[in-house]
């Protein structure tokens, strides 16, 4: 069983530790603010989230797009050369659309109210895979992004039915055209395979038989809704994990549901998201009878994870690798900048090798040591550089705009006088504020060096928070 | 070899930092590794298999699980005609090969480098138990395991461990972000490029000269070797405790970092310098193709090189979806091997295809197919390449199928057992676990 971490161990080093996992880091006025909560009050405040509002407004075309059925319309009667010119702004309508969405998720990561919210939105991005490469329209990236973000804490049944039901994932993964005459297997095979269960733990007949469950769940494409379409329904009976019925979809997720596997299953990739490994199998199964006593919901089994002494362990703190979203997110709150504009988000990301809205594939993100190559590992260093020191910023979606230059940070605000004045305690303030804990003695040395004894200039100190991000220590969070 | 300034090889780092002078730097434990395999390779008098004229394999990834039967066409079959009502390629359409099986229209490359003797066609490959599942699928393929096993680390990781220890990181060279799970390896080798401008620590924006040059060197310094303290007698064992702990994130970033530096300003001037000589498609399977032909060009020591091409999931409007991509395909493949032409080093390159699955015979009802089992691998280019057709097609009539799919004729293990053995002329037991029979489309004597 999980137990909890003793009060008396809660550090600084510690309360950074869940504020870099349970969200994206922070200053370190935030991680004090963390500390003097106490570990019950630090958990609750990201836990409890809803006790604070979240004003942050949709995209003004998120809701509503009143415009759409009318430029369908248009597109319809063009002739064919009218039509190109119309779907190709179309195309670059949706293009715009996906960098601003890009940003606007970040933009909630980095500043909004309610960080682990959009932690765990991200796993479930993650874990669910859609990606807009196949689904080809904004509008339904957002819903489902919000989708996960009112489900997410909640109840694993309801989540997963939704997600099937929601029209991205309809279009993502083929349900939408899928019939009795030719079920189509994908989000069956999906939902054991990668949502659920876990290869090897059903059979390829629990498959078949599930995709003909699921058949009926469609998607009206002009109402941009889910529909149920009964004459599409394969209303015979199925065979599915060692039961027979004459099973709907609802019924198939929830049969799926109730396999033991499936609480091992998500609280186990749960673990490894928030504390970077694989959980061992006596605290999987801990995790997933909390979890199985909770009535399968998720709020409860976060708050016991991040309270839990095993979250805190050595080997746990500072040894997971930080994703390129978390590396952005992370810096801009460490270094205390804003985030770059929308475009230049998206082509940093990318570069790094995290496209949101655009998985390589229905896995997700490996994540992990994945994440590091050794282009990935330059790239990381040289977009450092961009964040700290100022680049020229990528085109905004209007391309009539001049490009414009990207700010750095201002040490001013992040280090005392005192700290500027003194090449060590530069050192340490830098060690403080963007790694939570040292450099190893090499490589502290080699940062003393180059900041020497005497006072930095300005343009020395930037080079000096770059560097340590162009560490291996810095990749790690 | 050639001699340049600068670190070119992890080994060649290793011998001017530690065996080269007095030991006044420490390794982590990963560099240990390589210096007890430098040891034993000294001793044993063995070469490392890499070398400006050594042969090079090319391994293409067509991701997604292309549908094998619209690739090589049974255009005589009326189960073909049967099965794909929609979906079957007219015969007057298909580019033939014999009476009984054509290329899809779209691979004219291919059927050029057919007829040139420079394709061989590997008929109905795959593997017993297949797994329809892309991930495990892949899995398979990447790691060579058995379909109820699981392998972590990859094939060619494999070769890596075995042939190159202690060789230059450069040994595998993967175009992309990611680095495919065919390298992954107990001691990891292998460097992955994007865009080979960016391939270095840049200068920050505005920066004085002489900033940016105390800037380059700590972070040299910030990601190479742990700095000794006292010992600098101390024997291998302890050298090996000084770095953090093997197989840490942190251990595997120090490496990474490490190899990062020592193959960046190499590939860097490979890359500007060559010339493309081909005809190259605008696609970005054709952009890594023309890298990876400057990267040869330039002489880059490299064994394995890994590009891929993404898209053949097509369960759902397949015809326009894979025209497009089988086009790229032939045409990127057939400008890179005149590129190597140009070089002079076509001789020296193997270009091997495969994906991860082919598809159903059934089409689907939206005008795609669903996952399935065997297909054939396309082996182009290598002097010594017997060319033209091999194996048997995999029956297409229901009572042959399994569960909807065609069944498989040859393992595609025995693929990459002839490819070591006779290509890379390396064993292939250690590697792949056992004994595969070697296929003829590479002589005894290659």
């Amino acid at each position: 069983m999980l137990r909890q971490l003793p009060s008396n161990r809660w550090t600084y080093e510690l309360a950074a530790h869940l504020l870099n996992r349970a969200g994206f880091g922070g200053a370190p006025r935030e991680i004090e603010e963390l500390r003097a909560l106490g570990l019950e009050g630090a958990v609750a405040r990201l836990v409890d989230d809803e006790q604070l509002p979240d004003p942050t407004p949709d995209p003004d075309w998120a809701a509503r797009d009143p415009g759409r059925l009318e430029r369908l319309r248009q597109v319809r009667q063009a002739g064919p050369e009218e039509r190109r010119r119309l779907q190709r702004e179309e195309r670059e309508r949706q293009r715009d659309r996906m960098i601003e969405l890009r940003g606007w998720w970040l933009g909630r990561m980095a500043s909004g109210p309610r960080p682990l919210r959009e932690k765990l939105t991200l796993f479930w991005h993650g874990h669910f895979a859609t990606s807009i490469e196949k689904v080809r329209e904004a509008r339904l990236m957002w819903r489902q992004n919000d989708l996960f973000r009112r489900l997410g804490m909640g109840r694993w049944e309801e989540l997963l039915i939704e997600a099937g039901k929601d029209p991205a994932m309809l279009i993502w993964l083929d349900q939408a055209r899928s019939r009795k005459e030719h079920p189509n297997e994908n989000f069956a095979r999906e939902v054991m395979e990668l949502f659920a269960l876990g290869e090897g733990h059903y059979t390829e007949k629990d498959i078949t038989e599930g995709a003909r469950a699921l058949t009926g769940w469609a998607y009206d494409g002009v109402a941009q809704e889910f529909v149920e379409r009964p004459n599409w329904h394969d209303r015979g009976v199925k065979m599915i994990l060692g039961k027979s019925g004459n099973f709907n979809g609802e019924e198939f997720l929830g049969l799926v549901i109730a396999q033991p596997q499936a609480a091992r299953f998500i609280t186990g990739k749960l673990w490894n998201y928030f504390a970077g490994a694989p959980p061992s199998a006596s605290l999987n199964a801990a995790l997933a009878e909390t979890f199985r006593q909770a009535g399968n919901h998720f709020r409860p089994l976060l708050r016991t994870l991040f309270l839990s002494e095993e979250f805190y362990a050595p080997d746990v703190v500072r040894a997971q690798v930080k994703s390129p979203v978390q590396w952005l997110v992370g810096s801009v709150r460490v270094l205390e900048r804003p985030l770059p504009p929308p475009p230049t988000c998206y082509a940093l990301t990318r570069n790094l090798g995290q496209d949101l809205f655009a998985p390589p594939n229905v896995k997700g993100w490996d994540g992990g040591l994945s994440w590091i190559t050794t282009n990935n590992l330059l790239s990381r260093y040289n977009e450092a550089a961009t964040l700290v020191q100022g680049a020229r910023a990528a085109r905004e979606p209007d391309r009539g705009r001049a490009a414009r230059w990207l700010g750095g940070v201002e040490p001013e605000r992040l280090f005392t006088e005192a700290e500027r004045q003194n090449g060590a305690a530069l050192s340490e303030a830098l060690q403080r504020r963007l790694l939570q804990g040292r450099l190893r003695p090499k490589n502290e040395a080699v940062l003393l060096e180059f900041i020497g004894l005497g006072k930095p200039d300005e343009a020395r100190i930037l080079a000096a928070i770059r560097l340590v991000m162009s560490t291996p220590e810095y990749q790690l969070t | 070899m050639n001699e340049q300034p600068g670190f070119h090889t992890r080994r060649e780092f290793i011998r001017r930092t530690v065996l080269g002078g007095a030991l006044t730097w420490t390794v982590p434990g990963f560099l240990a590794n390589t210096f007890a395999a430098l040891q034993r390779e000294a001793e044993n008098g063995r070469r490392t298999a890499t070398g400006r004229d050594s042969r090079i394999l090319v391994v293409l990834q067509m991701a997604g699980g292309n549908d094998g039967i619209n690739t090589l066409v049974p255009f005589a079959s009326d189960h073909y005609r049967r099965a794909r009502p929609r979906l079957a390629l007219p015969e007057s359409g298909v580019l033939r090969l014999n009476d009984d099986v054509a290329l899809h229209a779209g691979l004219a490359g291919f059927k050029d480098l057919y007829d040139a003797g420079q394709l061989a066609i590997l008929q109905g490959v795959g593997y017993p138990n297949p797994n329809r599942s892309h991930f495990r699928s892949t899995e398979i393929w990447q790691t060579a395991a058995e379909a109820n096993k699981f392998e972590h680390y990859g094939w060619l990781g494999r070769y890596f461990d075995n042939t190159c220890a202690g060789a230059d990181p450069t040994v595998g060279i993967t175009v992309g972000r990611q680095m495919p799970q065919a390298f992954s390896a107990q001691n990891p080798c292998g460097v992955t490029v994007d865009n080979p401008r960016n391939y270095r620590f840049l200068p920050a924006k505005g920066a004085g000269k002489t900033q940016i040059a105390e800037t380059e060197d700590s972070y040299r310094k910030l990601n190479t070797v742990e700095k000794e303290s006292e010992n600098s007698g101390g024997s291998i064992g302890a050298i090996a405790g000084a770095g953090p702990m093997a197989g840490s994130p942190l251990d595997f970033l120090e490496r990474t970092a490490l190899d990062a530096q020592v193959s960046s300003d190499r590939i860097r001037s490979l890359a500007a310098g060559g010339e493309n000589h081909g005809d190259y498609p605008p696609s970005s399977l054709a952009n890594s193709l023309k890298l990876l032909a400057r990267l040869i060009g330039g002489g880059m020591t490299t064994r394995v090189y890994y590009v891929s091409q993404g898209g053949y999931d097509t369960h759902t409007n397949q015809l326009a979806a894979q025209e497009r991509l089988l086009r790229d395909l032939g045409d990127s493949i057939r400008a890179f091997l005149a590129d190597l032409r140009a070089q002079g080093n076509e001789e020296r390159v193997l270009i091997m295809t495969f994906s991860e699955f082919g598809r159903r015979v059934a089409e689907n009802a939206s005008g795609g197919t669903d996952h399935g089992a065997a297909a054939p691998m396309f082996i182009a280019g290598g002097g010594a390449l017997r060319a033209g057709l091999h194996g048997a097609y995999p029956s297409l009539a229901p009572a042959d199928l399994f569960q909807g799919d065609i069944k498989y004729s040859t393992d595609f293990r025995a693929v990459y057992a002839t490819i070591l053995e006779r290509w890379l002329r390396t064993g292939s037991e250690p590697i792949l676990g056992r004994k595969f029979p070697l296929l003829d489309f590479l002589p005894a004597s290659a």
